[in-house]
């Protein structure tokens, strides 16, 4: 073949021309358009709540944990039940990410980014309690094995160094999961905007293109990620669980905890997500992406962790019944119908029977019903875990330390206070970062696209 | 050497179009894709991703890690805890499970920005050929070639449907 005349090769060099968006980014990315006034109301109520909590938190550290309900013989109280409520919600993230990528479950691909994100600020805001927990934060730092004057390091036959461990392998493997796909969503973000929010993806997509070695590695590296946070999910609640279960405490020691929390950590994480993918869907006008279907398989799942969770229920009373243990016997009467009845009853209610309701299709698919369903199970996730650590210790072997404990103004803010911590940092996830993720809808846009022209469907 | 562009609507267009411009001998090809299509993937780069060595790699150094370092540990400050050995292997499962995964996800993070090769290029600076629309919907080819083929890439991609071809750089 000639080579061309030098002119007509001048003649191709045209600009490539500017062409419209597809559908699914400026739906997706609309998302991230400049806030209303109610979005910085509702941000800095969240704002002002967080630190009001944290005013009472830096109260606390000055007059010391006293401020706490923690009395003889209980000091094991809202905060570490709230830490184990937080790790649990941590768990539908990774489940939905990992676990449902590789049973190649493409309905995962609208909720997952959201789902990974409130893993990562539930991780977070659960790492808080650790450090309001053990009173004097100066010296949280002990839990780490580093190399001190004293030569000595720490006790790794715990399951609280075993936790410590844990939850910040999963904090740092949620968010790293988080990142790596925000990559390509960064790189559409960047193509698409300007100013300060320009800059800030530009850093963050890390000079992404879509070139076939990016995704190829992208691909694997997504692959790998899900095929370590698999065992990872399933590993954080059984070493939280053990937290209680190595002991000896009645009601606790017990193996079922493991698949028990496990099952519990996926059935509240589920309600969470649906609790404030509710909202968001509503709000943003996101109902072509997040449809009745993946709220109706959500539902399904939750029915399905309830009946494991409501299982485990039974079997402990029933353990406990057929062990002929006395102690056994007596804490499970004293949980049921002692001092604490109504925290045991609020649970077994929110986590057995109202969840029931999801075995009807118009139930799952009825929005306000749904919604109200998941926030009953959150609920009743929290009193679960106050009942378990609480009654547990208020009732153990010997009446001399039997005692009750109520929580205190303190520990209830910092509660209410958790719950606007993890919202702000969600709200303003919504605003910089798509709340769906972006390319995975659009390989599923575009597989329907080039099927289309064969004129099969 | 020019380089042309060429524009996709679907990604089995692309595998095919790749295989053609192979056949003809043209191997320096690249694709801007908007979502993982691994048909398209597999066409220009052959083997698996590397990416699992840095996972394996990751996972057996964290597994050490993590026993050695607890066996270790135990043994330098001895300290008998509940009649259990120094050394006791069952708890220090956990610390190096844990380990494994840290470990291995993190040495997959570099995995990917080795063989994704990130980050890419100058701060704000895209490839030649590259632009919004690649993040849109679309799939661009790119081929570079000796001027004197530049006629013959033109006709072949438009012949695989491509909706615009250009000459990004002459």
């Amino acid at each position: 073949m000639t080579p061309p005349p030098a002119a007509s090769v001048a003649d191709m060099i045209r600009p490539i021309p500017v062409v419209a968006d597809s559908e699914v980014n400026r739906d997706i990315l609309a998302v991230m358009d400049r806030p209303t006034m109610p979005y910085w109301l509702l941000l800095g109520f969240l704002v002002v709540f967080v630190h009001a909590a944290g005013a009472v938190w830096v109260y606390q550290v000055y007059k010391g944990l006293g401020i706490a309900g923690y009395a003889h013989p209980i000091f094991w109280g809202v905060y570490i039940v709230t830490f184990v409520f937080w790790v649990g919600i941590a768990h539908a993230g990774t489940l939905i990410s990992a676990i449902l990528y590789l049973f190649r479950s493409k309905w995962r691909n609208a909720i997952n980014r959201s789902a990974e994100a409130m893993t990562v600020f539930a991780v977070l805001t659960a790492a808080q309690f650790l450090g309001i927990h053990v009173g004097r934060i100066w010296k949280s730092y002990f839990i780490l094995p580093y190399p001190n004057q004293r030569g000595l390091w720490v006790n790794f036959k715990s399951p609280l160094v075993w936790d410590t461990f844990a939850i910040s392998t999963y904090g740092t493997i949620s968010a790293l999961f988080l990142f790596v796909g925000l990559i390509p969503d960064f790189a559409i973000a960047r193509d698409r905007s300007t100013g300060w929010r320009k800059l800030l993806y530009t850093a963050l997509a890390l000079g992404w293109q879509g070139k076939s070695n990016q995704w190829k590695a992208w691909n694997r590296t997504v692959l790998h990620l899900s095929g370590l946070c698999t065992p990872l999910v399933l590993s954080v609640h059984s070493v939280v669980s053990w937290d209680f279960a190595m002991s000896i405490v009645p009601t606790w020691h017990a193996t079922i905890f493991a698949p028990y929390f496990v099952a519990g950590a996926i059935f509240s994480g589920f309600a969470m997500v649906l609790t404030m993918m509710i909202p968001v869907r509503r709000i943003f006008g996101l109902e072509a992406y997040i449809t009745d279907y993946h709220f109706d398989n959500m539902g399904k799942f939750i029915l399905l962790t309830s009946l494991i969770v409501g299982y485990s229920y039974v079997m402990e009373f029933f353990i406990a019944w057929y062990s002929g243990n006395e102690f056994e016997q007596t804490a499970w009467w004293y949980r049921v119908f002692g001092p604490y009845w109504i925290s045991t009853w609020t649970m077994l209610v929110c986590n057995t029977m109202i969840p029931q309701l999801l075995w009807f299709k118009r139930v799952r698919t009825h929005v306000p019903t749904l919604f109200a369903v998941s926030i009953f199970v959150n609920i009743g996730m929290w009193f679960e875990r106050y009942v378990i650590i609480v009654i547990g210790l208020s009732h153990e072997y010997d009446p001399a330390v039997w005692g009750i404990y109520t929580p205190r103004p303190a520990e209830l803010m910092i509660l209410a206070g958790s719950f606007a911590f993890f919202a702000m940092f969600f709200v303003i996830f919504i605003k910089l970062f798509p709340v769906i993720a972006v390319s995975e809808m659009k390989e599923l846009a575009i597989h329907r696209k080039s099927h289309a022209p064969e004129g099969a469907h | 050497m020019p380089l042309l562009l060429g524009v996709f609507e679907t990604p089995h267009r692309v595998v095919e179009v790749i295989g053609r411009l192979r056949n003809r001998g043209y191997e320096d090809l690249d694709v801007f894709s908007p979502a993982p299509f691994p048909e398209v993937e597999n066409a220009l780069i052959d083997p698996p991703s590397r990416v699992r060595l840095w996972t394996l790699i990751g996972g057996l150094a964290g597994v050490t890690t993590g026993f050695a370092m607890t066996i270790w540990m135990s043994l330098d400050w001895p300290i008998v805890v509940g009649g259990k050995a120094l050394a006791s292997i069952p708890p220090y499962v956990v610390i190096g499970f844990e380990l494994t995964i840290l470990f291995g996800g993190l040495l997959t993070l570099v995995g990917l920005a080795v063989h994704a090769g990130l980050p890419h290029g100058k701060f704000g600076k895209n490839d030649a050929g590259y632009s919004a629309r690649f993040s849109a919907e679309d799939f661009g080819l790119t081929v570079r070639c000796k001027e004197r083929d530049v006629v013959e890439v033109d006709a072949l991609l438009r012949a695989f449907n491509a909706k615009e071809v250009s000459l990004v750089e002459p």
